[in-house]
Formats: structure tokens, sequence, C-alpha cells
């Protein structure tokens, strides 16, 4: 007899849950090296983003000025201005912000809830479902990308909300094959089977259970999806395919090169768009990346090993060697110091 | 055993191409009901009685007076001779025309960049692994975190300008005469090879970078393997151990991930040509766009679909060949 | 007798981020000519470490290794370059590992695998190679041996896998052979059949053997001296026969008592009870006191020195068991 377990209260009780391991798992994020510079980067590009208006000192949409065109950086324009419309660039660099992160980040979330609900599916219930979802990422697999999102641009229409549902159809793909393949392993797991003993659903299953199972890396394909997405917005805008009403870094480009900036020597206004791309992206890899690590932590990367070597204090190093050889020996094996950190007493180790 | 692998997979390619060939004869015609209305959109300023005169007119040009059905079969019945319709351009060029004009041009840079990649790219990634921590290695691991976060064509707007315009080294616009005067004289090969060395360049960087990694990782995986433990308590020789051992089975995933990144390729080759004005597909492809020429559009998007298959295969079946452990296909 | 393995000293470490695991504390070893040596442990315990060191495999990074003497076959092989070292290993040292599967590669034959070791340690053209690979694959008993030469590794069953192996560590008579559990991985039939095997290959060859594994039932069919290994040490060393009869550490009595045999009429497995310490942080004193049930305050202070009783057997322990003691006959 299948038992309807009570779904409702479990389920605000494992939000509540969630939420808490969210905010821990952020906290492991700053502990880590890499981690604080990411979260610093990310949330920096999303303070821009939301106060673009009070930050820009001009408006970039002001091609009124004709008298600005063409100027290198200087304490007014601190990024100069294009040639072709006297728009002040940094004021466009930090409009940039917005399309990128709002692009980026909507679709990574959307791409992760689709790639998971289409992933789970197929990891857990099989059959028919799997195949036909594996299938489908076949595919998609096989066209490629960038020409069927142009494509699929000119058929559907060149709003930033169609691109996005464009980017989430594209994108989820790679995302679902990863779940399903984790999936495939979370439903041979102990809870899970007990679940299914118990004679839970399946739904209850794929919710309670196995999708919270997949949450961290949820997590880290957002970050790493927004990433990806950033590129591509950037390269359809840069081709003149983006929305033609917005300010993006791609399209910027795009002007600077028709605009002769390339002839022109006008550095700056090639430069800025990139690095904007350069950043925004970086940040949401590096926030990725570091995730990832925090899931799997990898005891010994091949290139900590060196750099444990390089930091070996040799006189101590010397002492453990010592401390092996069977002299009687009175009393506890001495306590070390070694570079920072606490030592145990024990045998002279950090702590 | 092998063998019935090898046939199962050529018929999924064959699966996966028909379907491809489906959604690229569907995908234009979303959104309307009439086909003819994407070669000439409604415009105000002429009447009802008009407008339906010039659409009878395209039709029958065009083929779309038949049912969908209809078409559908004639549009394979064509396939299977070569024929990937008419363009929308004045005069109705064929398309398959079109594209094998500017195909071989394409194929100049992709074939350029594929090899440059593979072959610095493998040799290097072969070094990071064997000087493990050294800088050999850091160099290549910061390239690849800095890379990834770079648009090839920002790569390439800034070669253009500097060894373009600044330096003026290599051409930074493609000459447009390039394709005109190509007599297979070694001048005119030597322009080719002179306006391609930028767009070549931008694409190679990531490549070489995105085939080191690759590379190194396998080569340190294979390297941490029991059998190269045993190999070295056999007493063989370190050349012995790194080539017929280390190298030959870091081969494998080498060529899995080769086959996976082709589709990205097109896709950054497209915008990389657009950069440069190189006279390829990929530019063809984008005035295609800009002009709603569906058949000419559709007609690359298949080719390019096509070629990816195809190259999917051929990894996937030298993949076979390179590793006897391959029995029955493994969904992967 | 001569002797063909001396090792006297062996200390490894391997520092990592998180302290410093230390995997071999000053470790000693005798192997003569046609003895069959066994070094026994629970895994972590470093035996692996040590066999792997003999033969000089554990890599300068990630692994600090010092050594006082290491002597193979009279030579001093402690400061052996590089090449010297290859040129022993394969030809007058073998080793064989676990999992034979994992141990092979997976891309070659396994009679081109063997021919290696032809070709390369008696210059053998491949063809002669081959000659010797089929007649050694005979000798391990692998049945049609010329065709299963030319099967990769993993259309072979586990059994005959390993006598592959067998066959290719064999192939130059080496004076001594390292085998790291090489029956851990096979059925309880097979591991017999392999047992033997390696006895026969012994005698015959005269080679020496040096067996490392966790089985004590193992040690028992094969071997003529066990070193019991714990937490990086030798904690006892004795003649197979004596160590069964009289073990004399109470670590050996626990991992003799640990394993269940029909005849037991208590019907209760014994456990050594808590667990092999942590590699980085390991116990004050003597590293078994906290499992050990006649650990005393000298014992939680003082790791005790490793002591000769009688001609032939050591043991490092403040209050060895007596033979009047718990003895397991």
């Amino acid at each position: 007899m299948k038992k309807k377990l009570p779904i409702h209260h479990g389920m605000a009780r494992g939000i509540e849950k969630r939420l808490k391991n969210t905010g821990l798992f952020i906290k492991r994020i700053w502990s880590h090296k890499q981690g604080k510079i990411g979260l610093t980067m990310v949330g920096f590009l999303v303070v821009v983003a939301i106060f673009a208006p009070y930050i820009a000192p001009f408006n970039p949409y002001d091609v009124a000025e004709r008298t600005t065109k063409g100027l290198p950086p200087s304490s007014k324009h601190l990024l100069g201005t294009t040639i072709n419309t006297g728009q002040d660039i940094f004021s466009m660099l930090v409009y940039g912000t917005r399309v990128s992160l709002i692009v980026g980040v909507t679709s990574g979330i959307c791409i992760a809830i689709v790639g998971s609900i289409l992933g789970v599916a197929a990891g857990y219930i099989g059959g028919l479902v799997d195949s036909l979802v594996m299938r489908i990422v076949d595919i998609m697999l096989v066209i490629p990308t960038l020409p069927l999102v142009i494509v699929l641009t000119n058929v559907l229409g060149r709003d930033y909300w169609t691109i996005i549902l464009i980017f989430v159809a594209l994108g989820w793909t790679g995302l679902a094959r990863t779940i399903r393949s984790l999936v495939l392993v979370l439903k041979n797991s102990n809870y899970v089977k007990a679940a299914e003993l118990a004679g839970a659903s399946r739904w209850h299953i794929m919710i309670r259970h196995i999708l919270p199972g997949t949450s961290h890396l949820l997590i880290m394909s957002t970050a790493l999806s927004s990433a990806g997405i950033m590129v591509a917005e950037a390269g359809l805008s840069f081709l003149g395919l983006g929305d033609p009403t917005a300010i993006s870094w791609g399209k910027m480009l795009a002007e600077a090169q028709r605009g002769g900036a390339l002839l022109f020597g006008a550095w700056w206004w090639i430069l800025t768009p990139g690095i904007g791309i350069f950043l925004a992206v970086f940040s949401f890899m590096r926030l990725g990346i570091v995730m990832e690590e925090i899931m799997n932590p990898r005891m010994q990367r091949s290139s900590g090993v060196y750099k444990v070597f390089k930091n070996l204090n040799s006189a101590y190093v010397e002492e453990v060697f010592n401390s092996m050889d069977d002299y009687a020996k009175i009393g506890v094996t001495p306590a070390f110091e070694h570079g920072k950190g606490e030592v145990t007493h024990e045998t002279g180790l950090k702590a | 055993m092998k063998n019935t692998y090898v046939i199962k997979r050529i018929f999924y390619s064959l699966f996966v191409f028909v379907v491809v060939i489906t959604l690229n004869f569907f995908i234009p015609r979303i959104g309307v009901v009439d086909p003819a209305e994407r070669y000439y959109p409604p415009q105000g300023n002429m009447s009802e009685i008009e407008y339906e005169i010039i659409k009878q007119v395209t039709r029958k040009q065009y083929g779309f007076d038949v049912s969908t059905w209809q078409q559908y079969l004639n549009y394979l019945h064509g396939l299977s001779k070569g024929d990937l319709g008419k363009s929308f351009r004045p005069g109705s060029p064929a398309v398959i025309d079109l594209i094998v004009e500017r195909l071989p041009w394409t194929l100049v840079l992709s074939v350029s960049t594929l090899l440059i990649g593979l072959i610095i790219g493998v040799m290097f990634g072969v070094v990071a692994a064997t000087k493990r921590g050294r800088w050999q290695d850091t160099l290549l691991l910061n390239a690849s975190t800095i890379m990834v976060a770079i648009p090839g064509f920002f790569i390439a707007l800034m070669l253009s300008f500097y060894l373009g315009f600044e330096l003026e080294v290599f051409p930074a616009y493609t000459d447009s005469n390039m394709v005109a005067n190509f007599d297979w004289s070694l001048a005119a090969i030597r322009t080719v090879a002179y306006n391609a060395a930028l767009p070549v360049l931008s694409m190679a960087v990531g490549s070489i970078i995105g085939h080191a990694q690759g590379t190194r990782n396998a080569v340190i995986a294979v390297t941490n393997e029991d059998f190269i433990l045993t190999a070295k308590a056999k007493g063989l020789k370190q050349n012995t151990i790194r080539y017929k051992h280390i190298l030959r089975n870091s081969m494998l995933p080498i060529v899995t991930s080769l086959g996976m990144s082709i589709s990205g390729l097109i896709g950054g080759q497209v915008v990389i040509e657009q950069v440069f004005n190189w006279n390829g597909m990929g530019t063809l492809f984008l005035e295609a766009n800009n002009t709603n020429d569906y058949p000419l559009m559709m007609g690359i998007m298949l080719l390019l679909s096509g070629f990816t298959i195809l190259a999917i295969l051929i990894t996937d079946l030298v993949y076979v060949l390179l590793d006897p452990r391959v029995t029955v296909g493994d969904k992967r | 007798m001569k002797q063909v393995l001396k090792l006297r000293n062996l200390k490894v470490i391997f520092p990592t981020n998180y302290g410093i695991i230390r995997a071999v504390e000053s470790v000693d070893l005798d192997i003569h000519e046609r003895e069959c040596v066994a070094l026994v442990g629970e895994s972590g315990c470093g035996k692996s470490v040590t066999s792997q060191s003999v033969m000089r495999l554990i890599d300068s990074p990630p692994a600090i290794t010092r050594v006082d003497t290491l002597e193979f076959d009279g030579r001093d092989i402690k400061d052996y370059t590089p090449k010297q070292m290859q040129e022993i290993r394969g030809k007058e040292m073998g080793m064989i590992f676990q999992d034979a599967l994992t141990s092979l590669n997976p891309v070659m034959t396994c009679g081109k695998q063997i021919d290696e070791m032809y070709i390369r340690h008696q210059g053998l053209s491949k063809e002669e190679a081959r000659e010797h690979t089929v007649k050694a694959l005979e000798l391990v008993g692998l049945p049609e041996p010329r065709k299963r030469a030319n099967s990769f590794p993993h259309e072979l069953s586990g059994g005959m896998r390993q006598r592959v192996l067998l066959a290719m560590a064999f192939a130059c008579l080496p004076k001594l052979l390292i085998a790291d559990e090489p029956t851990t991985a096979l059925d309880v039939t097979i591991q017999a059949q392999v047992l033997s095997m390696l006895r026969n290959m012994q005698r015959g060859c005269g080679t020496a053997l040096l067996l490392v594994t966790h089985d004590l039932s193992v040690v028992s069919a094969i071997a003529d001296t066990v070193y019991v290994m714990y937490a990086g040490k030798i904690v006892e060393k004795a003649p197979v026969r004596e160590l069964f009869s009289t073990p004399h550490h109470p670590y050996t009595v626990g991992l003799m008592s640990a394993v269940p045999r029909l005849s037991d009429t208590e019907r209760v497995f014994t456990q050594i009870p808590g667990t092999v310490p942590h590699p980085t942080q390991k116990p004050s004193g003597c590293y078994f006191h906290p499992r050990c049930q006649y650990a005393t305050a000298e014992c939680k202070k003082e790791m005790p020195p490793l002591k000769t009783i009688d001609s032939n057997r050591e043991v490092r322990c403040h209050h060895p068991l007596s033979i009047r003691g718990v003895s397991h006959a």
C-alpha cells in the first residue's frame, strides 16, 4: 500500500534546513582562498548592475552631445568616449553590466531548473523518459549552437527575454546529462532504497530525496552556466543580433570595430567592454570552480604537493625522521613548530 | 562484438541526421502558416489582392504550393540528390552552389586551426604533465583559467588592432579581392596565408590551450594508474613507458574530447570570420540571416550539422579502434 | 645462506597540507635466498610503501625517503641512479600487484607485455621473445598459451590475469619477487592455485619472495618468516610456525583471533577494538596501546624498542605475551 507522506510539513522543514545549509555553504566559500575573490567580484558586479544609474556619471544613451566624440580617457570621461556618437564609455560599461548579469544569471538559473528536472526524471524514472531525454540531448549536441541561436532569434524575435528562452532551451542539455549520472548513483544509495521500501511515491522520492542530493551540483552549474551564457550573449550582441535597444558589452565591441576604433587607435573603446566581459565571466567561473572544489575536496592536487614541498621546513623534517629511531625515549614525542598553524603534541603535526 | 557496435553507431548517426533534417525543415516554418510570407513578409502598402498574387508567384517559384508534408518529401528528395533548395536571393541561385563557392575558404581556416591547435596543444599538454608543479604547468593552468573567460572574438579584435593596425604585421581586414584573384599561383597562396594569419591565430590560441589542458589532465590521470607502476617495476626504460604506455592510453580521452569540441569551434569561427570579413561560410550565413534568406541559412545549418555528426562518428570509431575494451555500445 | 635483501632503517614520510604522514618508521628487513618472507598488517600500516621502497618505486615528491642500508644481492643500491635501478628492476627484482586488471596496460595484449620483459632485459627479438612468452604462460598453467598471449587483459578471467602477471614477473628469473596482496582480489579457490603456483615458481626458480598481505591464511600457507607491521612499525618478527603457535605481540594475537574458524566453539567474533590510527595523528608511546587490553601507563608514555627474543624472534612490546600466556594452538 502506498502511503502518501505529508509533503507540505516536511517540505517546510526541508526548505528551512536548506536555507541554513546554503548559508553554511556560502560561509565555506568565503573561507576558501579563492572563494573570497569570486564572491567579492560577483557581489561587486551585482552592486554595479543594480545601482548603475547612480554610478554612471553620464546617461549612456545620451547621443546629443556631438562635441565629445572620440575623446581618450580623461578626468571627465574616465574611459573616453565613442567615436561615432560621443557616448561616455565608462557609463556604457556600467550599464552593460545589467544586460550581462540579467541575461547570464537568469539563463543560468533557468537552465539549472530545466536541466535538473529533466536530468532527475531521466535518471530516476529511466526507461522511455530516459531514452527520450537522452536522444534529445544527443541531437542538440550535434547542431552547432551559435548558428542555431542565430536562426532562432531570426524566427522567434530578438528581445532579451526571447534570447534568454533560446539560451535555456539549448543550454539545459549539458546539465541534464551530468545530473542524470549523479542520479543514477543516488538511486542506489541506502536512503533512497529505504524510502522506496517504505512505499514512498516516485514523485516524493524525486523531490525530497534525489533533488536535494543534486543541489550542490545545481548551484555550481548555475554559476558556470551563467558564465558561459555571458560569453554567448556577448558573441550574439557582437554580431549585431542581440536586443537593439539595450547596451551590451558585445554590442560595444561591434560598434567599436565599425566605428573605426581600430583605425583611429581608440584602444579604450575596444579594451573596456572586453575587460568587462572578462571580469564578469571570470568571477562567475571562479565561483563555480571554488564550489566544485568544496564539494569534491581533493586531498592533494598535484601542484599542491610541490607547494608543500617548497614550504617544507627541512629542520622539522629531520626531527620527524629522528623521532622514528629506536632509542629509549622518555616522555612523548616533542612538539614542533611548523610555520603557521597549530601543532598537536603527538607527532608534531599540524592540527 | 565490435562490429555490432560500429554498425549500431552508424545507424544511430543516420537517425540523428534524419531528425536534424526534419528540424531543419520545420524551424523556418515556425510562426507562419504560409512559407511564402517568410520570403515576402506582409507590408502595409499593398492591397490584399496584390499581396495574394505575389504570394502565389512565390509559392510557385519555391515549391510552397503543395502541402507541407509534400514539401517535406520534396525536400528529402532534393537532399538525396544534393539539392539544398533555392536561395531567396534575386535570381534564386541554388543554395548548394552558393555554399560550395565559399566552403573551401572556411576550410582553410578550420583545418589550419585544427592542426595547429591539436599539434601544439598536445605537445604543450604533455610538457605540462611531465613537468608538474614547475613553471610550465603553472603557466598552462593560469592560461586556461584566463582564456576560458575571454571570448574568441575579443582576442580577434585585439590581434586585429595590435598586429593589424598598429604594427601592420598582418592585414586586419581580409583583402576583398583575395577570392577573385586566386589562381593557385604562389603569390596568390601567399596572399591567402597572409590574410588568414590573424583569423587562424585568434582561433588557435583558444584551441591550443584547450587541447593542452585536456592532454595534461589525461596524461596525469594515466600516469597515476597502476599499470604504469607495473611498467616501472618491470624496469622498462623511461621512453618506453612514456610512449608505449602513457601516451598510448592518454590518446583515448583526447580523441573523445576532440569530437565534442567540434560544434563549439564552428560557432566560434562564424564570429571570427565576421571580425575579419573573411569570405567563408560564416559570413555567408550572417548575410543570409540579415536578408532573411531562409533556404540559404538552413542549407548552411544542415551542412554544419552534418559535418558535426560525421566528425563525432569518426572520433567515436577511431576510439573504438584504439580501445580494445569497447564491445557493445554504452550510451554515454 | 646468501642474503638477497638487507634493509636497515627505512623511513618514509608524505608531507601533505594536513600534516606529515609517517608511512614507514624505521623498518628493517632481511630476506635470504629462496626464503619466503611475509609482511603482514592491516591496510594503511605501511607495508605497501615498504615493499615499493625496496624497489625504490616511491617517488620523491610526494614522499621523502631515508634509509641506512639497502643492499640487494650484496650490492648497495641505495644510491643507484634511475638508470641503474631500471637495469635491476624486472630483471633481478620483480613485483606483482593486487589488482591484475588495473596492473596491466589495457590497450596492449598480454603477450606483448610479457615480450617487453625479454626484449628489454635479454635483448631478444620480437619473435624470440614471443616464444619465451608462450613457454612462460604454459609454465604458469595458462591453457592455450599462444592464443591467450594475443588476448587483452580485460578478456581474461581474474585468475588467468594473475597468472599472466606471474609469468611476467618470473620471466627473467629474478632473485627477489615482491608480491603485494597477490590473492586479495581473487576467489578462494583461485587463491589457492595462485599461492601454490607462487611457491612452485619460487622453489623452481630459486627466487626469494617478499609477500605483502593482510591475510594470515596466505601467510600460513607459504611463508617462512613473518614480519608483523602496525602503524608504520614492525611489531613482531618470527618464523612462521612459531608466530602461529606462540605469538608474542598483542596485535598479532588480535589478528589471529579475528580470523573466524570452523573449529571455534565460541560463536562470537573477536575484533580488535578501535581502529588503525590516522597516519597523521598517531598515539603517544606505543602506537597500539589504545587498542591493547594489556596496556599499562608505560605503554602510553614510551614507544617500546624492537627487542630480540631467542635467536630469531623480535618483538616491540613492553609486555610481550609469554609462552604460558594467551596462545592459539
